[in-house]
């Protein structure tokens, strides 16, 4: 009950408004500053001190910038005479700087990582439709290689015949090469000389035996040297056109070419 | 007041940025009371840069456990006005330098501090006058009273109510600020 009285007595005698605003004896002083070990009065003198700053705060008056020029002036000529550290806390903080100089650096680097990483994905995907591209160009270039070997090795065998055709009236500009193989059976004609047909008509060859005309198939268009039917005992290879996908028997009227076998 | 531990260790440790930092934040503040003490532009400039010389040569001498910095820095401030106001040879002083010069210090308060604001305005005249005197003009509890004409008591209870009043309107207005931002964060 004497201590409640006390704090009471305490906060209202004015003594920590006094002490506050420095209006106090060293006596006085050393009493207040016992008084605040207590919390409650702890509390309110705090509450005070905010009270008053918040309250000078409102009364604040902008000083000229001369003041601090000259102010900073004076304390930059004296400068840091470095004052004893503290170097538990001086050490701690350069840990925590490095820490965190560490972690800026990690996530910067993981930043760049991550946009590289976009980038070469994007450069993989890129590389991957061009190896794509460069596979399929060489499949056709293979294709195409083995084609002319074939070729080669189809008119350059020394037991093939070739057989070049002229064009007659109907087709005076009309040249065709075929080449004839009478051990393995095989007939190829190159038929690049021969002028391009509409799309309703096909060129056809046929194989005359002892008086008959035989299919030996239609020459498709686009390709220049293919392969045709082998037939026995040919006399003469004869192309004619016919509406396109060929005919059972020929158009002879429309007979273009016609080559006799030896 | 995180940061403010944090500059005053760099203040105590000699750092100059620190204490620019300091100024920039309570200047102001320190330059409303001296102005009001000093009651002279010239003279008030003077002592608010020798208030801060004081802070950052007696920065150790700061203690955080005792008091908020403003309060500590408010002291000297307050002290080095009234020195600079009562120093007899100041006094002296002017008077050598004649006519010219008193006419330059004479009690004109400037303008801009001739009245107070923010919330000690809402208070009663009286309870605006005892603080006034006491905080912002530098006077002693004794002065003030004789002063204002009332007795010594009277007039530290005018303090107390007025401070007592103060703290209702920052809490009134601390509690509004909550609403404002609930409703603000609803």
């Amino acid at each position: 009950m004497d201590a409640m009285m006390d704090k009471k007595e305490i906060l209202e005698s004015g003594l920590l408004e006094r002490y506050l605003i420095g209006e106090v004896s060293e006596t006085e002083q050393l009493q207040v500053e016992r008084y605040l070990q207590d919390s409650e009065i702890r509390k309110h003198y705090g509450q005070l001190e905010a009270d008053f700053e918040r309250m000078a705060m409102e009364n604040a008056v902008s000083p000229p910038p001369q003041v601090k020029e000259g102010l900073m002036d004076k304390v930059g000529s004296k400068t840091p005479q470095q004052p004893p550290i503290n170097a538990n806390r001086s050490a701690l903080k350069s840990y925590l700087a490095i820490a965190a100089a560490l972690a800026l650096l990690f996530g910067i680097s993981s930043f760049w990582m991550y946009t590289k990483l976009n980038g070469v994905e994007d450069q993989l995907e890129l590389v991957r439709s061009q190896n794509d591209i460069l596979s399929d160009e060489l499949e056709d270039l293979t294709k195409n290689y083995d084609d002319v070997i074939n070729t080669y090795e189809i008119t350059s065998n020394p037991k093939t015949e070739k057989l070049i055709m002229l064009g007659n009236q109907n087709s005076p500009q009309a040249t065709a090469v075929t080449y004839v193989n009478h051990t393995d059976k095989t007939v190829f004609i190159d038929a690049e000389g021969l002028p391009k047909l509409s799309e309703e008509h096909d060129y056809q060859l046929w194989a005359d035996v002892e008086g008959e005309m035989i299919d030996m198939g239609v020459i498709a268009k686009g390709e220049n040297f293919l392969a045709m039917n082998y037939i026995d005992h040919a006399e003469s290879y004869n192309i004619t056109i016919e509406p396109a996908g060929g005919s059972d028997h020929p158009t002879v009227e429309r007979l273009i070419t016609n080559v006799y076998l030896q | 007041m995180q940061s403010d531990l944090l500059l005053i260790q760099q203040l105590q440790e000699g750092n100059a940025k620190a204490l620019s930092s300091l100024y920039d934040k309570y200047a102001g503040a320190l330059y409303g009371v001296i102005l009001r003490i000093c009651k002279d532009e010239g003279k008030a400039q003077d002592v608010l840069q020798e208030t801060f010389l004081k802070i950052w040569n007696n920065a150790s001498s700061y203690k955080a456990d005792k008091g908020r910095f403003y309060t500590w820095a408010y002291r000297i401030a307050r002290n080095t006005a009234l020195n600079e106001v009562r120093s007899p040879s100041k006094l002296i002083q002017t008077e050598d330098l004649g006519v010219y010069k008193e006419t330059e210090v004479s009690e004109e308060v400037p303008v801009d501090v001739a009245k107070l604001n923010g919330s000690i305005r809402q208070l009663e005249s009286h309870h605006q006058k005892a603080l006034e005197l006491v905080y912002f003009n530098g006077l002693t509890h004794r002065e003030a009273h004789e002063e204002m004409g009332v007795p010594l008591g009277t007039f530290k209870s005018y303090v107390q109510q007025a401070l007592r009043k103060l703290r209702e309107l920052y809490g009134v207005e601390m509690i509004l600020m909550i609403g404002v931002l609930i409703e603000w964060m609803l």
